[in-house]
């Protein structure tokens, strides 16, 4: 029994041996909130499969629909993935500042060729006290309105350049019987983020543009300042006319973010679209119906979102970022590959088949790989952006995630049930709930 | 003999002590310690082989061991270190996962953010004055009250007339009970589809909605259908004076109904229909129907026990059957209601997979085990998801406590 025991540790620690020589076999655990089997899992999986034949590292990305609690577990159980995968930059910071995350210098990452590539205001999004954590990844785009041409058209309509124009055009809509905009903001647990980024693409084209926007995200003015409420106010335009938006108050607070759009598809009794416009980031094509996904870029396109008080090229995105919790040789030569040039070629030609439409944030990645011409021409606009440094990230996402994911979000959606009555009061709640 | 006597107890308590906690947990650090060293080390096939066997023979071994040390105890002694050893591993498995779980909790409720620096009672404060917290607790309130109320009456009623039935008793019990068949999840997806809502014009795939929007004529005199082709025309629901479907899950306005139209938040005495937590209510509805049919299979068993002499003698005597039932059954179902009252209230305490699934606590619907994991893992605020979790352990408190007392109650009878 007893040698038959130390026998068997005996193995155990050959195996042991017999592995941690080379890179060849070691398993890298890549841990993300798009689902292991949905089109962006299979895509970022893909992404891999080059890597792992070049290197022998075996990279295994696991997604959940829970990622934030189940990885919160891992790391207080102290057995962490590799590399994280955040939705919002915010917590990367977060949990760079409980020390659980390793610096991206630790990693043997050049720095100064990171911020050159990748322009050093994504950068920041992952910085704490300038030591950068985060990994930007993958981009997308906000300012944009989804429209179908052909209804424009038929009928007459221009698209607008400006917010005045915007609401004439949807006055003309309301005069003829029909609905000017979709909008559905419910999402499980995260109901309200859709009426933040409007607020956002509206703070970054009144008050003092961009200037305002930082200063408003970063709480240097407070959230109840004539600005931000003046934002609110244009927002409640659009929520609160009525006839605006399909389905009134009930819908825009009741209708599933990804479902919101399903009525441009749709032509009631008289022929007639549901609506007409539907501002809503790059992503959105993943959530249409399948019939309605064929025709993208020529039967359901975009135009960017009009200009207001303040003429800018100012573009609103989000995008993800990764950091690393577990430090190995491995580990290291996996985020050498996602900083590089050609991580992005599998997702933006579309290996997977899954028809993702994520978009690189290195600046140097060639857009003509992108495999959709829509994809393509969101990343030239991103890109001059971002070069440009008028990319702007998701304010909530950069916001405290009391007020971020909580407040702002809450309050926004309060807004949209109660009328522009309760605009007040939501700015001054999300106010007091700064921490 | 005094002296051999005392060192003997001195050993029989030594050996207590070891069969307590001290081998329990050796065993536990070992097994910790072998497999976090292992575990990125050899093949993920061995490791799984290794973890099903040393776990499954650990509790074989555990009492091997024990007995042996037990075995050179003095005899006298043995009885007594056997219980020990028995009850020993799970006091300490207890200890382990129940007890220091619960002392780290209260300490961190009283901790800031990352539980680093000590805040006083500010969480405490932040639970009570917080506006979403407040929400959080009068919605667990009227949960409490309203689903242990319905589901016990409703339940009493259905057991009792149920068992009035002449034939087709267990069908009918079936049918009630088939719900707890259901998992909390299951049952939340099904509802969320009756309460479903899809903006105009798409066909309303929700059974409430679907209702609201079928029937009744447009302002032109056309009928309403919920997106009906009839004679190659799609007769749809958007014309002016057609019902327009609600969003029943984040619905708070009862003015939105017909019955209530003309109500103003001014009204002295229907204002609080304007503001009314109608979502919530329809959330705990999905609770209701999952444990009505545990209440009514309790009760069933318990009126069955009603010895039919008394329910006859007061037939004799007259009494109606509402009388019977008030004065003869309740009586003796009575300890019944509280033992199912009791496992309810734990139950809706604990409750989280309802409003998870159907509006993850948007639309002030939230609950304080859901607003617990929000401020956990969406806040990352260890110390306020701290501060709920003890809120419920104290909510549960007084229940195990008169529980408690109720079987000694019993004993004592």
């Amino acid at each position: 029994m007893r040698k038959s025991l130390i026998g068997l540790l005996l193995i155990l620690s050959m195996v042991a041996v017999a592995c941690g020589n080379s890179l060849e076999g070691q398993e890298v655990i890549y841990f993300g909130a798009p689902a292991t089997d949905g089109p962006d899992g299979q895509a970022i999986q893909s992404s891999f499969d080059q890597f792992t034949e070049d290197t022998g590292i075996i990279v295994t990305y696991v997604g959940s629909e829970n990622f934030e609690s189940e990885l919160l577990a891992q790391i207080e159980a102290g057995n962490p993935p590799n590399i994280a995968l955040w939705p919002q930059p915010g917590t990367v910071r977060a949990q760079a500042e409980a020390g659980n995350l390793i610096p991206l210098e630790d990693l043997g990452v050049d720095l100064e060729e990171y911020r050159s590539n990748f322009s050093p205001y994504l950068v920041g999004l992952g910085e704490v006290d300038g030591v950068p954590y985060g990994g930007a990844h993958a981009v997308n785009l906000k300012s944009i309105v989804w429209y179908q041409p052909a209804e424009f058209d038929s009928r007459g309509y221009a698209i607008p350049d400006t917010w005045d124009e915007m609401i004439a055009l949807a006055d003309q809509i309301v005069a003829e019987g029909m609905t000017p905009f979709c909008f559905g903001m419910y999402s499980n647990g995260a109901t309200g983020w859709l009426a933040t980024d409007w607020m956002e693409d509206i703070m970054l084209r009144t008050g003092n543009g961009t200037t305002s926007y930082d200063q408003w995200v970063n709480h240097e003015i407070p959230f109840n300042d004539p600005i931000v409420k003046n934002a609110a106010t244009y927002l409640s335009q659009i929520m609160h006319t009525d006839g605006y938006v399909v389905g009134g108050s009930d819908a825009i607070v009741s209708t599933f973010f990804g479902d919101a759009q399903n009525p441009m598809f749709e032509r009631d009794g008289n022929g007639n679209p549901g609506c007409f416009m539907h501002r809503q980031a790059s992503f959105i094509p993943g959530f249409w119906p399948e019939d309605a996904k064929e025709g993208l870029g020529t039967e359901t396109t975009f135009f960017p979102f009009p200009d207001m008080e303040v003429p800018s090229d100012t573009v609103l995105g989000a995008g993800d970022m990764w950091a690393v919790l577990v430090n190995d040789e491995a580990t290291q030569a996996v985020v050498d590959f996602m900083l590089s040039e050609n991580y992005f070629d599998a997702i933006a030609s579309d290996v997977a088949g899954t028809g993702s439409t994520r978009i690189s944030a290195h600046i140097g990645f060639d857009t003509s790989k992108y495999w959709s011409p829509t994809t393509q021409k969101q990343a030239d606009f991103l890109k001059a952006a971002l070069a440009a440094n008028v990319f702007r990230f998701d304010g909530s996402d950069n916001m405290p995630p009391e007020v971020g994911s909580g407040s702002f979000w809450s309050e926004m959606t309060e807004l949209a049930v109660q009328g522009p009555g309760y605009i007040d009061t939501a700015l001054d709640t999300i106010e007091k709930s700064w921490p | 003999m005094s002296i051999k006597s005392d060192s003997n107890k001195l050993l029989s308590f030594g050996v207590r002590i070891i069969a307590f906690s001290v081998f329990p947990m050796i065993w536990f650090l070992s097994q910790a310690i072998l497999f976090r060293e292992i575990t990125n080390r050899i093949p993920r096939a061995l490791l799984i082989f290794l973890a099903i066997t040393i776990g499954s023979s650990f509790i074989f071994f555990l009492y091997a061991g024990m007995n042996k040390i037990i075995s050179y105890a003095p005899k006298s002694y043995q009885e007594g270190l056997y219980g020990a050893m028995f009850v020993g591993p799970a006091i300490f498995l207890l200890g382990l996962f129940l007890f220091y779980p619960a002392i780290r909790t209260i300490y961190l409720s009283f901790r800031d953010k990352w539980g680093e620096n000590s805040v006083g009672l500010d969480n405490y404060v932040w639970a009570f004055s917080d506006k979403i917290m407040q929400i959080t607790i009068r919605n667990q309130f009227i949960w409490l009250v309203g689903v242990v109320t319905l589901a016990i009456m409703i339940g009493l009623i259905v057991a009792y007339v149920s068992d009035k039935l002449q034939k087709g008793e267990a069908v009918f019990k079936s049918i009630i009970f088939l719900p707890m068949a259901i998992s909390g999840v299951g049952s939340s997806a099904i509802f969320k589809f009756i309460y479903a809502y899809r903006p105009p014009p798409l066909t309303q795939i929700g059974f409430l909605n679907g209702l609201r929007v079928t029937g009744g004529n447009d302002d032109m005199g056309n009928p309403c259908k919920n997106n009906i082709i009839e004679n190659g025309r799609k007769i749809d629901y958007v014309n002016d004076g057609c019902t327009q479907p609600i969003g029943w899950l984040q619905q708070r306005d009862l003015t939105k109904f017909t019955s209530f139209e003309n109500v103003t938040p001014d009204d002295s005495f229907f204002s609080w229909l304007v503001n009314f937590p109608l979502n919530t209510i329809l959330l705990m509805i999905i609770m209701v129907w999952m444990y009505t049919g545990f209440a009514m299979i309790v009760f069933s068993a318990a009126i069955k026990a009603v010895p039919t002499e008394i329910t006859e003698a007061g037939r004799i005597d007259g009494a109606s059957e509402a009388r019977i039932f008030l004065s003869v059954i309740m009586p003796y179902v009575k300890s019944t209601i509280v033992v199912v009252a009791t496992y309810l209230t734990v139950t809706v305490l604990k409750a989280y997979d309802i409003v998870f699934v159907t509006t993850r606590g948007d639309f002030e619907t939230n609950l304080l085990a859901v607003k617990m994991m929000d401020e956990f893992s969406k806040f990352l605020h260890f110390g306020r998801a701290s501060t709920v979790s003890i809120l419920i352990f104290i909510s549960v408190v007084p229940i195990i406590v008169l529980n408690v007392f109720r079987n000694k109650e019993d004993e004592a009878l």
